[in-house]
């Protein structure tokens, strides 16, 4: 089932168009990679999906359907707690650690402690970071080290129960055995989320992800199963890509 | 001229430059705390002005609250104005072009000589807004003197707020005002209170916008927001001014220096906890 469907979709900063006629189909509690070479359009695409686009003062044209309904015909706030985002760079805010998960819940008028409590703790557990950090709730996030904050800011995305999770290269400034608590985490989410992630490596979208497209100068170029696109891909351009000519 | 030569001139020019002002502050400090120490006693700090002419004995209480309430009602008024424009530049405002004419705006404000502004608030506020010449009067021309000076910094402090944290906020489907409210302003409130505190400050020493809007000579400590009110500068003003009393004027600068020591120190004090706890 798709939980996302792009069509004729185009993306533009001023003048400058990003994205060029994508049409892609995102399958419900998969992983879906997006590979490609630096400053290809992988972050606008993903900017697209929860229209984060739009408070960089980007613009997309066509259509991009999410749950059966044009992204347009969402509220921005709507959208946005259905399509969470993590960033590449870990952004904690500079509260608690509680601070930081119970931020949303709030806005969303949870005021039962005990079920605010419960949240927390079981995005905490979902993160991996609640044995590491469980004694001290009200240290102070920027206390966290770059893998624990992106932990958290990860379970952060999900207090507001998104149906899909869009991560931004999130392991990027991390180093092996942060990324490996990372890819279980993801890979342990989908049975209740859809997450499609930007990733630079390529082990990375070949280890956990179910779809995988290759994205260059703003075209799709191929899309396809992981497996096929590493291991038969049909335009060459992708398989120059895979092989490192170029990136 | 030899590169050699040339840095040594630099190091003499940098090295004159601190000590001069070093010196004269010190030398400013040092004179006012010489000639008005002996003058400074507990009936000077809580005592009304006594004697002939008026002032040439007793103390400078309802100067001191004076100052202490304009303060508070100029920061009141430029703050809510400053944070609300610098909300709007930095987080609503959509147009480059309306941006700059606020910019503009700003830095023609903070370009008016204080007695002007002082003559606007009297023509404003005393005759057509019949507020009289009161603290409430006085307090705002003093706001409109501060607003310049605590919207430039309260503005920077939100641009330098991290976008990505900010970005964070919005992804989570919270509205602009509650990112605002829990978020940024937790983030900028160092700032703001430092921004405030310095701006009180050059409130408290100013005289000139008072003079025609609020200050009536020797009046008592004010008992609400329309009554009139005495304050420091022009005490000190008044004392020098009318040849009433050096001795006492001296003393008058040193609480007047002293208390704007204290609010200096506390945004000092407020700035470096922000750097701490980064």
């Amino acid at each position: 089932m798709n939980i996302i469907e792009l069509a004729n979709l185009n993306a533009f900063y001023g003048n400058k168009k990003v994205l060029n006629n994508i049409n892609m189909k995102i399958k419900k509690n998969k992983i879906t990679a997006i590979i490609g070479p630096s400053g290809c359009g992988k972050s606008t695409l993903l900017a697209v999906l929860n229209r984060m686009i739009e408070e960089n003062g980007g613009s997309i044209e066509g259509k991009v359907i999410f749950n059966e309904k044009d992204i347009l015909n969402y509220s921005k706030n709507e959208l946005r707690r259905k399509v969470g985002i993590v960033f590449q760079k870990p952004s904690p805010f500079p509260l608690s650690i509680y601070g930081n998960l119970a931020y949303a819940p709030l806005y969303y008028g949870v005021k039962d402690k005990k079920l605010l409590n419960d949240i927390v703790e079981n995005k905490l557990k979902i993160s991996g970071l609640y044995e590491e950090v469980k004694d001290d709730f009200k240290m102070s996030a920027l206390e966290l080290s770059g893998g624990q904050q992106q932990r958290l800011c990860i379970a952060r995305a999900l207090t507001v129960e998104p149906d899909v999770l869009l991560m931004d290269e999130p392991c990027s400034a991390l180093d092996v055995k942060n990324t490996t608590n990372i890819e279980d985490m993801l890979l342990n989410l989908l049975d209740d989320y859809t997450i499609i992630i930007v990733t630079h490596n390529l082990f990375q979208a070949k280890r956990i992800s179910d779809y995988t497209v290759f994205i260059l100068d703003g075209e799709v170029v191929e899309f396809g199963e992981t497996e096929q696109i590493f291991n038969n891909p049909r335009d060459i351009r992708t398989k120059e890509y895979i092989e490192g000519m170029y990136g | 001229m030899s590169e050699n030569i040339k840095e040594l001139l630099f190091k003499i020019w940098i090295i004159l430059s601190g000590a001069t002002v070093l010196f004269l502050t010190l030398f400013i400090f040092g004179y006012i705390i010489r000639h008005g120490f002996q003058s400074i006693n507990v009936e000077f700090i809580f005592g009304s002005p006594k004697g002939i002419p008026l002032g040439a004995e007793g103390g400078v209480l309802p100067a001191i609250m004076g100052s202490l309430f304009l303060t508070i009602v100029a920061c009141i008024f430029a703050s809510l104005l400053a944070i609300s424009t610098s909300i709007y530049v930095v987080y609503y405002c959509m147009s480059k072009k309306i941006e700059n004419i606020i910019h503009i705006i700003i830095q023609c404000m903070a370009g008016i000589p204080s007695i002007v502004l002082g003559l606007f608030g009297y023509t404003l506020l005393v005759v057509n807004l019949k507020l009289e010449r009161s603290l409430l009067s006085a307090g705002i021309t003093l706001g409109i003197m501060i607003f310049p000076f605590i919207q430039v910094r309260v503005e920077k402090a939100f641009r330098e707020t991290s976008d990505t944290i900010i970005g964070s906020s919005y992804a989570l489907g919270v509205s602009n005002s509650y990112t605002f409210f829990r978020l940024i302003l937790h983030m900028c409130k160092f700032e703001i209170v430092s921004a405030i505190t310095l701006a009180g400050g050059f409130a408290m020493g100013a005289a000139a916008p008072i003079i025609l809007t609020g200050a009536v000579i020797f009046a008592p400590i004010p008992k609400s927001l329309l009554s009139p009110v005495m304050a420091l500068p022009f005490h000190l003003y008044i004392l020098i001014g009318e040849g009433v009393s050096l001795e006492k004027a001296y003393a008058t600068a040193l609480v007047l220096v002293l208390l704007l020591l204290i609010i200096n120190i506390t945004s000092i004090v407020l700035v470096f906890r922000k750097r701490g706890a980064n």
